[in-house]
């Protein structure tokens, strides 16, 4: 037999019919604005979600063409040019120093040489048109060129040019005219530069 | 998911399918627990009107909050603690604690009330919807479900010494019916 606690516990009686009916309407509404809702929010969120879509693509088109374009274009377009620079500014070093040294061993081919060029005339053939070492041409004399490479210490020396071309530097160092590349007082003084770096 | 009326559909379905929004299944839920929340809102209220009240908010609350039960300890226990604790939300307005002078609760001996044990469950209800709504909450509480004074306490926003003081009272009270009525002790 249960004590009163117990039947208290478990006592049970039937509610009336009409609590759930209320019960019923009340989930319902709710169910419908939780629909609607849930709806709406799957609405937003597809629009957020392609908006910020749309937005990083155009961001990272911008950043790649910012990051990509001078990379690409710019810096390869000077990397390019600098290694022409520098390969032609090579190549007409080695082509002076290939026809001075045929000079000296070839006198007798001199006329040759010069008569390479295109614009021939009578002017052309008693100068040599070399580039300096900034690519610039300039026209020297056969006989200047022997001289030019009689300072070079990598061809035997010659005591009388030497003297005459230090002689020529002194008067150049007194000298208040600034030496250019496009005259002779100039190729003397690159000449003796070469001579004092090979020194250091 | 169908169940044929002569089918029991299992709890856990059941809740998944009040999670769901399943109508047949929270008609199901209701069917199954009515009558014993029932009994429970009709111990705690005042008047039938106010238990049907107690009543219908208390589904509604155990509806949208069933996916927060995880499933620790019975869920009859889950919706019956709800039903409880709405209950003592609708009266909290209602429900007058007077401090009385504390009076140790083994005063009252709990052998008086055993002359409640010869009486059907009806009968006994009606002795104990006599106590004001105070005295029956924590007479309830304590007494019928088990809770403790300071479970009480923190739920009523009273002090444990009050939720004793209640109690014994309410024993007394208890005690003087069962007198005039000259129910006899087992």
């Amino acid at each position: 037999m249960q004590n009163f606690k117990e039947k208290l516990f478990n006592y049970e009686t039937p509610p009336p019919e009409e609590i759930w009916h209320h019960i019923a309407g009340e989930i319902n509404n709710e169910n419908v604005v939780k629909m609607r809702g849930h709806k709406k929010n799957k609405f937003v969120f597809y629009t957020v979600a392609a908006a910020a879509s749309v937005v990083i693509i155009f961001l990272g088109s911008v950043f790649l063409k910012k990051n990509s374009t001078p990379k690409y274009s710019y810096q390869n377009k000077l990397d390019q040019q600098n290694l022409l620079l520098a390969q032609e500014t090579k190549d007409s070093v080695q082509l002076n120093q290939l026809i001075l040294e045929s000079i000296i061993n070839n006198p007798k081919e001199k006329k040759e040489i010069v008569s390479q060029e295109p614009d021939d005339n009578i002017k052309s053939k008693t100068y040599l048109t070399v580039a300096d070492p900034e690519g610039q041409p300039v026209k020297i004399s056969p006989k200047v060129a022997t001289l030019i490479i009689s300072a070079d210490n990598g061809y035997p020396p010659k005591p009388i040019w030497c003297k005459e071309i230090r002689r020529w530097q002194n008067i150049m160092l007194n000298s208040t005219i600034s030496p250019t590349s496009a005259n002779f007082a100039d190729l003397v003084q690159l000449a003796a530069n070469k001579q004092i770096m090979n020194k250091d | 998911m169908t169940y044929p009326d002569n089918q029991i559909a299992p709890e856990n379905d059941l809740i998944k399918g009040c999670i769901d929004g399943d109508p047949q299944m929270q008609r199901l839920l209701y069917e199954r627990f009515a009558s014993k929340m029932y009994g429970v809102c009709v111990r705690y209220a005042e008047n039938t009107e106010d238990a049907n009240d107690v009543m219908q908010e208390g589904f509604i609350k155990v509806y949208r909050n069933i996916s927060k039960f995880r499933g620790e300890g019975s869920f009859e226990g889950w919706i019956r603690r709800i039903f409880i604790h709405t209950a003592i939300e609708h009266y909290r307005k209602k429900i007058k604690l007077f401090h009385v002078t504390e009076i140790s609760e083994n005063t009252i001996e709990d052998d008086r009330l055993n002359a409640l044990d010869s009486l059907a469950a009806k009968d006994i209800l009606k002795i104990v919807n006599e106590l004001s709504p105070g005295y029956k909450a924590v007479f309830n509480m304590h007494v019928i479900e088990g809770y403790s004074h300071k479970e009480i306490a923190e739920i009523l926003g009273i002090t444990e010494g009050t939720s004793k003081s209640q109690l014994a009272r309410a024993k007394a009270v208890l005690k003087k019916i069962i007198e005039v009525r000259s129910i006899k002790i087992n």
